[in-house]
């Protein structure tokens, strides 16, 4: 039966080409939207390599000290009665304003007070954000450095082309070690074959690469970093600072998924145990460290808010309603489609019920074509979307960020087009299931 | 094998109802060939829906082989058609699409049969048609006559009891609707089929067992 199926809606899609022209781009771009945007989410949000227990990381990158001020305010209600005006006056006393200062949290804070945390199976302290403008052949490069203790290369898994990491004794001893990114040796060197031990010159320093690593995928600065140094060498005075503020970050890795968000709260509740910082000139009586999950941190990076936990609704309240409009639009279009293309065969489904479909036989085979349908604008999809990644990655339009075509994404491509398929079948092929024999015999086009 | 007894049609609209069936009783036995005829519009077509269960009465009862039909469901009423009905149509209703041979098969698709088995049964049935040479063309490819044969041996393909023909001779010239009427002939002869035909031709209609004529919804004759 499914082979006099399949035969048959092969022969109705070669009998319609522009009906079938419409439906297979419809269905195939859209599935290449979505089997892009998959394939970039996956990149970005899975469990890839160096945060492959991203799920376990809170990352502390902000902390803000401010100060509420209170100030009284006169409501002044003046009313004229018989003649004689009266004035009736309310004080309040209540915020009227805030001065902050946000910036990333200092060595030394997070040193003191955020070292002793439950939950913590690891941790790691860094210094994101410094750059170095290096000349190499008359052209200026821009190289981008982290300054990460030992326990940065436990808690990131990175990809090693070639070499290892450093470890404590490389940090305590202040050694001269780099770590470089693929694309750090290619702009450098021009290649990436044996540059282990070649040298590097920042500001004036000669490091020895001892490691080439493939970056992060996901858009996070302190993995896509281009060179790894020990923490060492950043200035002993800004170790050293005692203010709060700072250019370092934190990631801490809870000893379990569940214990995460533990984690995160017991941050919270550390913040409003911390004494004020002593240098305290701005008068701020207010200490938010502002700790985030890998997915918070990700939605604040596209939906800024006060709280983390904000961006993540919105985030995805933004994601759903595209997702939805994205599905929606094509669905609705293929259901009309649908319709016309059924309508048209009701005397098709006048003699199969006479000679004995039930209404869901003919239900069933409906939405099997359509099922075939969507399945081979899958794979004009499919085929499109991997022509599209390959070109993205070889043009680097999303820089650092890397498109994989993998196995979870090709099933959830192939769920997509099912979904397809059913939904925009199930309508239409219910609708003309229930229509009486008599009537669709009436109807002469086969 | 098919009784109809004060079987009445009434179609309903908002505000006309019309009536096309008044009344009619009728015995067809098993093997007959029986021929209906009236002028247009007289219920012939609608009488004929009703026996083969692709339309209800407004009232009256009906029963195929001893059956009453009210204890069939809608599932178990395709079920019995599939088994025991063949129908053929003036206007053939083969599915342009599907060849020959696949258009044959149809029947067979609802019934537990091995595709290979399938295959067999609708050479069998075409070559009772004479058409086997022309299994794999498709319906557009046939004349007239041919594709009334086509229709038949898709009728018969699943050996059905009774068949029910819907002028299947109206749509064709003289000497092709003679061919049409030897093979349904033959059937009923040989194969002891009982066959139910609506006709506007009085020469078929002869030719066949019985003959009963309607005219305003009711039986005349």
């Amino acid at each position: 039966m499914l082979k006099n199926y399949f035969k048959l809606a092969i022969k109705v899609l070669g009998r319609r080409k522009f009906f079938t022209f419409i439906s297979l781009f419809g269905i195939s771009f859209t599935l290449m939207i979505l089997m892009l945007a998959t394939a970039f989410f996956e990149s970005e949000m899975g469990n890839n390599p160096p945060l492959s227990q991203k799920d376990q990381m809170i990352f502390v990158s902000r902390l803000s000290l401010s100060r509420e001020f209170q100030d009284t305010t006169a409501l002044i209600d003046s009313n004229l009665i018989d003649n004689v005006m009266t004035y009736d006056t309310t004080y309040s006393y209540e915020p009227a304003g805030r001065s902050m200062s946000r910036s990333s949290p200092s060595y030394s804070f997070l040193n003191d007070h955020l070292s002793d945390l439950p939950f913590v199976e690891n941790k790691t302290f860094y210094k994101d954000g410094s750059s170095y403008d290096i000349f190499i052949n008359g052209n200026k490069i821009n190289f981008s450095a982290v300054y990460s203790d030992a326990n940065f290369w436990e808690i990131h898994n990175f990809k090693f082309i070639a070499g290892k990491s450093f470890g404590q004794s490389e940090v305590d001893n202040q050694e001269q070690v780099a770590v470089i990114s693929r694309k750090a040796s290619l702009e450098y060197f021009g290649h990436t074959d044996n540059v282990l031990g070649e040298e590097i010159i920042l500001d004036g320093k000669h490091f020895k690469v001892i490691g080439l690593i493939e970056s992060g995928t996901a858009s996070m600065s302190h993995i896509n970093s281009k060179v790894y140094l020990p923490l060492t060498h950043v200035p002993a005075s800004e170790i050293k600072d005692k203010g709060y503020l700072g250019g370092f970050e934190a990631v801490f890795l809870a000893n379990n998924k569940e214990n995460a968000i533990k984690l995160k709260d017991e941050i919270n509740l550390k913040e409003k145990k911390i004494p004020l910082p002593a240098d305290n000139s701005n008068d701020f009586n207010i200490i938010n460290i502002e700790p985030m999950t890998f997915m918070e941190g990700y939605a604040r990076s596209i939906v800024p808010s006060e709280k983390p936990e904000e961006s993540l609704t919105t985030f995805f309240g933004i994601i759903s309603f595209f997702l939805i409009l994205f599905f929606l639009l094509p669905t609705l279009n293929l259901i009309n489609l649908n319709v016309s293309r059924i309508m048209e065969r009701s005397s098709e489904i006048g003699v199969r019920k006479a000679f004995g479909a039930s209404s869901k036989t003919i239900l069933f085979q409906f939405v099997f074509e359509n099922i075939i349908l969507t399945i081979i604008g899958g794979l004009i999809g499919f085929t499109l979307a991997v022509i599209l990644i390959y070109v993205i990655n070889d043009s680097q339009i999303l820089e650092d960020t890397i498109l994989n075509f993998n196995l979870k994404v090709f099933i959830y491509s192939l769920l997509i087009c099912l979904f397809f398929g059913i939904l925009s079948g199930l309508i239409p092929a219910w609708r003309m299931s229930k229509v009486h024999i008599v009537n669709a015999l009436k109807q002469n086009s086969l | 094998m098919i009784k109809l007894k004060n079987i009445s049609k009434i179609y309903k609209t908002k505000t006309v109802e019309t009536l096309a069936l008044n009344s009619v009783s009728i015995n067809i036995e098993e093997g007959e060939f029986l021929s209906i005829m009236g002028p247009s519009g007289c219920g012939k077509s609608t009488l004929l829906n009703i026996m083969g269960l692709i339309d209800e009465p407004s009232n009256g009862d009906l029963s195929i082989g001893g059956y009453s039909i009210d204890d069939y469901n809608g599932k178990s009423i395709a079920k019995f058609r599939n088994e025991h009905l063949g129908f053929i149509f003036q206007s053939f209703h083969l599915i342009n699409d599907l060849s020959v041979v696949d258009n044959v098969e149809l029947p067979l698709l609802y019934r537990k049969v091995s595709s290979k088995v399938r295959r067999q049964m609708a050479e069998e049935a075409l070559v009772k048609v004479g058409l086997k040479n022309r299994m794999k063309h498709f319906p557009s490819q046939l004349s007239g006559g041919q594709k009334q044969r086509v229709a038949i041996a898709r009728a018969i393909v699943g050996k059905p009891n009774i068949i029910l023909a819907d002028e299947p001779t109206g749509n064709l010239d003289s000497v092709m609707g003679n061919e049409i009427m030897d093979i349904l002939l033959g059937l009923n002869e040989e194969e002891k089929t009982t066959i139910v035909m609506v006709t506007h031709d009085e020469q078929m209609a002869k030719k066949t067992n019985r003959l009963i004529r309607l005219f305003d919804g009711s039986q005349v004759v």
